[in-house]
């Protein structure tokens, strides 16, 4: 058994794909000229290259050749940093993989501020909003290297045209190998009464640390972690909304339509509380480190930290 | 009646007649793609009818060959083929564009039996097409896969992606048709974004490059054929047309893209514009 949480998630990326591609022949891995940044160069290209398909920097084409390939039964994983697997391709999205049905796997690296030294122009704030404002797309934030690879299994299986972020990096180890991933199903990662803390991908084992911690202030954090943003795990959030009456969200993305506005519209309609929403506060990106954005933009583990204190003696006022 | 055999004056009498229904059809819902669908008829009906395999009855025939229409708001021409074929009703083309229909007015892979890419927002469904063609390949299937483009449609930059890819990739069981009837929504091509030289710019790509008269029975049956034989690379076939075709109140006119029928005088002169009459299917 490897130790895939010691790996670089997109070495685990690409791993999981080749193996993929052994267990069933019709998945193909496409890349956009940034296969030597995802690992699937040398992984895939050199154990599967019939499978491995190399459009060059055509991320529009790409998409529509997943999709062509989607419509004869083949599983297409179409990978390019986020800005360029969503944004910059979004209406062949929409119209070639989404209205179509057609079952194309979009998978977007660097994430958010993930992307650092690349700076504003590939900084991403906006997939995770765009891809679940569209219809008949699913939409997934794995947070480490096992929770991936049971994603990664999860998506070969499904008909489901599918939009994943993929942190590139190395994650903490937050859950087990061989843990599998319900996109209905949220996880809870730390029991608690006082606050709800929503987190995904890249910010939920910040997130962790953070109810920990706050463990020795006495205050007990209830932290869901949405491995799937879309579908949106309804019940869960307003079960624990009832239990601690607060909820935090902190994102790697703009909190405008992302995964704080969804748990906004849900607790809107089911159970209103007061929320607070961390994450890009309607900012482009820059060329920067994590620290130096998690502060500029207030939602690092002192942010969220200060947000589940802050809400929690709120309730009681 | 095997349509391969069939005599100039039967194909003459099949493409007035699918003018004849597909206007009707179009001016039923009061508006539609007129011009880009009468341009097309003749090489509609030669690859339905003279040179692809598919089966009415199994639309999904895994060993059929795929059509992509890439300029996806001509959908009527190929809808009023594929309903005489046998794919479904042809009292379905009297929903064309109405609501609930099953015939919109751009191809649509899931509502429409026999319809193999979604396609309308343009450029997208060449590259659609190459992913058909690169499955083909990849599992040693015989078939082909036809894609018909416009002439506005290749101002997109998504077609000359595609075009790159399909060259890279030798994918010579592809053979594309670009209906040049040299006119766009706003005016003449040439007018609003030149593409000349076009077969040059096709050849640069790395495709081998025919040229047709879209109208001409035997010269497109005989392009396509040659088109098919290449190997080792792509197939462009450039068919000259023209937009509006077999209607004098079209025919060669650059506001004809998309007609409104708003009343039954405008769709009594449009009946009147067409070379015969027929009786209805429907």
């Amino acid at each position: 058994m490897s130790n895939y949480h010691e790996m670089e998630m997109r070495v685990v990326y690409a791993q999981t794909l080749s193996e993929l591609i052994e267990r069933n022949a019709d998945v193909f891995c496409l890349e956009a000229d940034l296969g030597k940044a995802d690992a699937s160069i040398p992984v895939v290209s050199k154990s599967h290259p019939r499978n491995f398909i190399n459009c060059g920097v055509q991320e529009a084409n790409m998409i529509g050749v997943g999709a062509g390939l989607a419509r004869e039964g083949k599983i297409p994983f179409c990978a390019t940093f986020t800005a360029f697997a969503t944004r910059r391709c979004y209406d062949q999205i929409t119209i070639s993989v989404a209205y179509a049905n057609n079952n194309v796997k979009i998978v977007g690296t660097s994430p958010g501020i993930t992307q650092g030294p690349n700076g504003g122009t590939h900084m991403c704030f906006q997939d995770l909003a765009i891809m679940r404002a569209m219809p008949n797309m699913h939409v997934y934030s794995p947070a480490d290297a096992n929770e991936l690879r049971a994603v990664m299994f999860y998506m070969a299986e499904s008909k489901q045209p599918t939009y994943m972020q993929l942190v590139r990096l190395k994650m903490p180890k937050l859950f087990e190998d061989g843990c599998l991933f319900d996109p209905n199903q949220a996880i809870r990662l730390h029991d608690g009464r006082d606050v709800t803390l929503v987190a995904t991908g890249f910010m939920t084992s910040f997130a962790l640390d953070v109810a920990r911690r706050l463990e020795k202030e006495k205050i007990t954090v209830d932290l869901l972690h949405y491995p799937s943003v879309k579908p949106f795990d309804v019940k869960t959030l307003v079960d624990s909304a009832q239990k601690t009456g607060a909820v935090v969200v902190v994102e790697n993305q703009n909190i405008v339509g992302g995964v704080g506005s969804a748990v906004c519209e849900v607790l809107g309609e089911h159970h209103p509380v007061r929320v607070k929403r961390l994450g890009i506060p309607d900012r482009f990106g820059e060329v920067a480190d994590q620290d130096y954005l998690f502060n500029k933009h207030g939602f690092g583990p002192e942010h969220i930290a200060q947000a589940c204190r802050a809400l929690s003696r709120s309730k009681s006022k | 009646m095997d349509k391969k055999e069939m005599t100039r004056e039967q194909l003459d009498s099949l493409a007035a007649e699918f003018r004849y229904v597909v206007t009707d059809a179009i001016c039923r819902s009061g508006v539609g793609h007129i011009g880009g669908v009468m341009s097309l008829v003749e090489i509609v009906i030669t690859l339905y009818y003279r040179i692809m395999k598919v089966k009415p009855d199994e639309p999904n025939w895994p060993e059929r060959d795929r059509l992509v229409l890439s300029k996806g708001h001509a959908g009527p021409v190929v809808y009023t083929t594929l309903a005489y074929k046998g794919f479904f009703p042809k009292e379905w083309l009297t929903t064309i564009n109405k609501n609930g229909t099953r015939l919109p007015s751009h191809m649509d892979q899931i509502l429409t039996p026999g319809v193999d890419i979604t396609a309308g927002s343009l450029g997208q469904g060449l590259s659609c097409a190459c992913g058909l063609a690169l499955a083909a390949k990849h599992d040693g299937k015989t078939h082909r896969v036809f894609c018909i483009i416009g002439d506005g449609e290749s101002d997109e930059g998504q077609i000359w992606e595609a075009a790159l890819f399909a060259a890279h990739n030798r994918l010579d069981n592809l053979i594309v048709i670009c209906d040049y009837n040299k006119m766009q929504i706003d005016g003449r091509t040439d007018e609003i974004i030149d593409l000349e030289p076009l077969a040059d710019k096709w050849r640069a790509f790395g495709w081998e490059t025919f040229e047709m008269n879209g109208h001409d029975w035997d010269g497109i049956y005989d392009t396509i054929q040659k088109a098919g034989a290449v190997t080792g690379r792509p197939a462009m076939i450039i068919a000259h047309t023209v937009k509006g075709k077999g209607n004098r109140e079209t025919e060669g006119l650059v506001d004809c893209h998309n007609v409104k029928i708003p009343d039954e005088t405008t769709y009594q002169r449009l009946m009147c514009g067409l070379e015969c009459k027929f009786d209805l299917p429907y």
